[in-house]
C-alpha cells in the first residue's frame, strides 16, 4: 500500500513538470449553449487507505451529469443525475426556475438545502481534500436535498444574495421503526425526493453577504419537524432548528474558510424511548481551513492546505441517554491540491481522526483522488 | 401543502408583470448618473473593416457608443456579454471622455450560479482603470468565493475591452 502512496506522489510531481503551457485566454464555450440544452457534470474518484491492516478502497465516489434546459429568458429547468459508488443512482437536483425579474426567482422541485458551504458548492474542484469535510457529513448531511418550493434572488447594491424555501423534512419514523441515530444525527433521515412522505413542511433560508473585498459570509437557518409515516404516534417525530455560519476569504494566493453549524433537536427523549434509538438533543460542528496557492505554468496551481474539524452529534442528550464520547470527534487533515486545468485537479491528503473516548487511538487515513467539474 | 402551492402560483402571476424594456432604461439611468446630465444623445462608433479585424472584441453599431450632451463628448459606453458557468450575462462599461472606466454594471444575469458578480462593490473595482492596464483576477481584481467562473470571465472581458479601446484610440477611430 505504501507503494501506491509513493506512486500517487510521484505521479503528481511528474505531471507538474511535464505539462506544457496551455492557452488560458480562450474561454472555451464547448457544448454549453445560451439557449436550449446545457450539459455539464462533475466526478470524484477516490482512493482511501486506512493505517494498519485494513485494505485500501478505490471508488468512483460520485459521477454526476448536469442537464439543463432553458425554455425562454424566464423559465429554465435544472437537473443533476448522480451515480454514487458506481451502482447507486440518485437525482441530486431537479427544479423549475421562474425568473420573475432580475432580482427575484421562484423555484420548485428537488433542490439543495442552503446550509454551510459544501451542500450548495459540492463540486469536488471547489473544496480542498479528497473527501468533503466531515462536518458536512455528520452535521450537515450533504448532499442534502429535498422537494420544496421557494424563492431566491440578489440585491446588487447591498452585495446580498437571499434564498428561502419550504422543504420536505427528514423522515424519522417508518414501518414501525426509528430512523435517526446518534452516530450521524439526521443523515439517515434524508428523503432525497424519492417517494418522500410529508406531514409538515420545514423552513430553510440563507443570506450571503459579499460586500467586503475578498470576503463572503453566510448565515443559514433551518427550522421545522421531522416526518413520519404514522402521524398518530406523536413521539415518532422530533423538532429541528439548525443555524449555520460560514465564511470564505481570498486575498491574492491565500484562502481561508470556516463554518460553524449548531443544531437543536426537541422531543428526542420520547423519540428514543419509542424507537430505542440514541439520537442526541444538541449537535454542532465547526472547521477552519487555510490554503495557499503557488502559481505554476498557465492556470496550474499547487495548493497545500490544512484543516481542523470538530463535531459532536451528542453534544447534549435528553433523559436517560448518556452522551457517547465516540460521537465527539475532531480531526486534522492536510494535503495538496494540484489544479491542472480550470475544473480538473489531482489531490492527496492525510487525515488524523480522534474521538473523546479515553485511551482511543488516532485513526489515520491517506487519501488520493481525481476531481473534475465541467 | 395546498395553501403553499396556491400561494406560489399567485406570487408567479403578480411578479410576471414586472419586467420590460429594463435594459434600455437601466443604461439611460447609469449614463445620466455617471455624467450628471439629464439629456444626452448616443452615436454608434463606426469602425473600418480592416481595423475591426484586429480587435479582440468586434465593434458594430449596436455595442459601442459615443455619449454626447450639449454638443460635447461626455464619454463612451460598451454593451457586452460574458459567459458564466452555463449561460451568458449582459453588462455595460462606461468610459469618461479620457477613456477611463467610470462604471461597470451587470444588466442581465441569467443563471443561478455566480450571480454575485453583479455586486456593486465588486464591480466598483474596475472604476478608474485605464485602457493601458491589464487586470489579473485575484490580484488587481479581488476574488468572489462561489462565483469564480463569472468573476474571472468578467475580468477577462474587461481586459479585452480595454485592449480594443486602446487600438481604436491609436487608430483614431473614436
Amino acid at each position: 500500500m505504501k507503494n501506491i502512496r509513493l506512486l500517487a506522489a510521484l505521479l503528481i510531481g511528474f505531471i507538474g513538470f511535464a505539462q506544457e503551457n496551455s492557452n488560458e485566454n480562450t474561454l472555451n464555450l464547448g457544448n454549453k449553449i445560451s439557449e436550449g440544452v446545457s450539459i455539464g457534470g462533475y466526478a470524484q474518484i477516490d482512493y482511501n487507505e486506512p493505517d494498519g491492516a485494513a485494505p485500501g478502497k478505490l471508488d468512483v465516489h460520485r459521477l454526476v451529469m448536469f442537464l439543463g434546459y432553458k425554455f425562454n429568458e424566464k423559465v429554465s429547468f435544472m437537473s443533476e443525475i448522480e451515480y454514487e459508488h458506481v451502482s447507486e443512482v440518485y437525482i441530486e437536483q431537479a427544479y423549475l426556475k421562474y425568473k420573475a425579474n432580475e432580482n427575484f426567482n421562484v423555484l420548485a422541485g428537488l433542490m439543495l438545502v442552503p446550509m454551510g458551504i459544501i451542500n450548495e458548492f459540492h463540486e469536488p474542484t471547489t473544496f480542498y481534500g479528497v473527501e468533503r469535510p466531515n462536518v458536512d457529513n455528520y452535521i450537515v448531511p450533504t448532499t442534502w436535498r429535498e422537494i420544496g418550493v421557494g424563492f431566491s434572488g440578489k440585491i446588487d447594491n447591498a452585495s446580498l444574495k437571499y434564498q428561502a424555501y419550504l422543504f420536505n423534512g427528514f423522515k424519522s419514523y417508518a414501518a414501525g421503526a426509528g430512523i435517526l441515530r446518534g452516530t450521524d444525527g439526521l443523515r439517515k433521515g434524508r428523503q432525497k425526493g424519492a417517494e418522500s412522505v410529508i406531514n409538515s413542511p420545514n423552513l430553510s433560508a440563507k443570506l450571503d453577504y459579499y460586500g467586503i473585498t475578498g470576503l463572503r459570509l453566510g448565515l443559514a437557518g433551518y427550522f421545522g419537524k421531522t416526518q413520519t409515516d404514522n402521524s398518530s404516534i406523536e413521539a415518532s417525530t422530533v423538532g429541528i432548528s439548525m443555524i449555520g455560519l460560514d465564511a470564505r476569504y481570498k486575498f491574492n494566493n491565500l484562502e481561508l474558510r470556516g463554518q460553524y453549524i449548531h443544531t437543536n433537536l426537541t422531543d428526542t427523549e420520547d423519540y428514543n424511548l419509542l424507537t430505542g434509538k440514541d439520537l442526541g438533543s444538541k449537535m454542532y460542528g465547526l472547521y477552519g481551513e487555510v490554503a495557499y496557492s503557488f502559481d505554476l505554468k498557465g492556470v496550474e496551481k499547487l495548493t497545500p492546505f490544512l484543516r481542523y474539524e470538530k463535531h459532536n452529534t451528542h453534544a447534549e442528550t435528553a433523559g436517560i441517554l448518556v452522551a457517547n464520547d465516540a460521537f465527539d470527534r475532531d480531526e486534522i487533515i492536510f494535503g495538496l491540491n494540484y489544479k491542472v486545468a480550470n475544473g480538473a485537479a489531482f489531490k492527496i491528503d492525510y487525515q488524523l481522526m480522534n474521538n473523546a473516548v479515553a485511551g482511543s487511538d488516532t485513526a489515520k487515513v491517506f487519501n488520493a483522488g481525481v476531481a473534475v467539474s465541467f | 401543502m395546498k395553501k403553499i402551492a396556491l400561494l406560489t402560483i399567485i406570487v408567479l402571476l403578480i411578479s410576471s408583470f414586472t419586467t420590460s424594456k429594463r435594459t434600455e432604461a437601466l443604461i439611460e439611468k447609469e449614463v445620466k448618473s455617471v455624467f450628471n446630465i439629464v439629456k444626452y444623445s448616443k452615436q454608434p462608433i463606426s469602425v473600418s473593416k480592416e481595423v475591426n479585424e484586429t480587435l479582440p472584441i468586434k465593434i458594430d453599431d449596436t455595442n459601442f457608443f459615443k455619449i454626447k450632451s450639449e454638443e460635447k463628448i461626455q464619454g463612451y459606453y460598451y454593451l457586452g456579454q460574458a459567459f458564466g458557468k452555463a449561460d451568458y450575462f449582459d453588462f455595460i462599461v462606461i468610459f469618461d471622455k479620457d477613456l477611463i472606466v467610470s462604471k461597470v454594471k451587470i444588466l442581465v444575469y441569467r443563471e443561478d450560479h455566480g450571480s454575485e458578480v453583479g455586486s456593486k462593490r465588486w464591480l466598483n473595482q474596475f472604476n478608474g482603470k485605464k485602457t493601458t492596464e491589464n487586470l489579473t483576477y485575484q490580484k488587481d481584481i479581488a476574488a468572489i468565493s462561489g462565483a469564480t467562473i463569472s468573476a474571472k470571465s468578467m475580468t477577462n472581458e474587461v481586459n479585452k475591452l480595454l485592449k480594443t479601446v486602446t487600438i481604436l484610440y491609436n487608430k483614431k477611430q473614436l
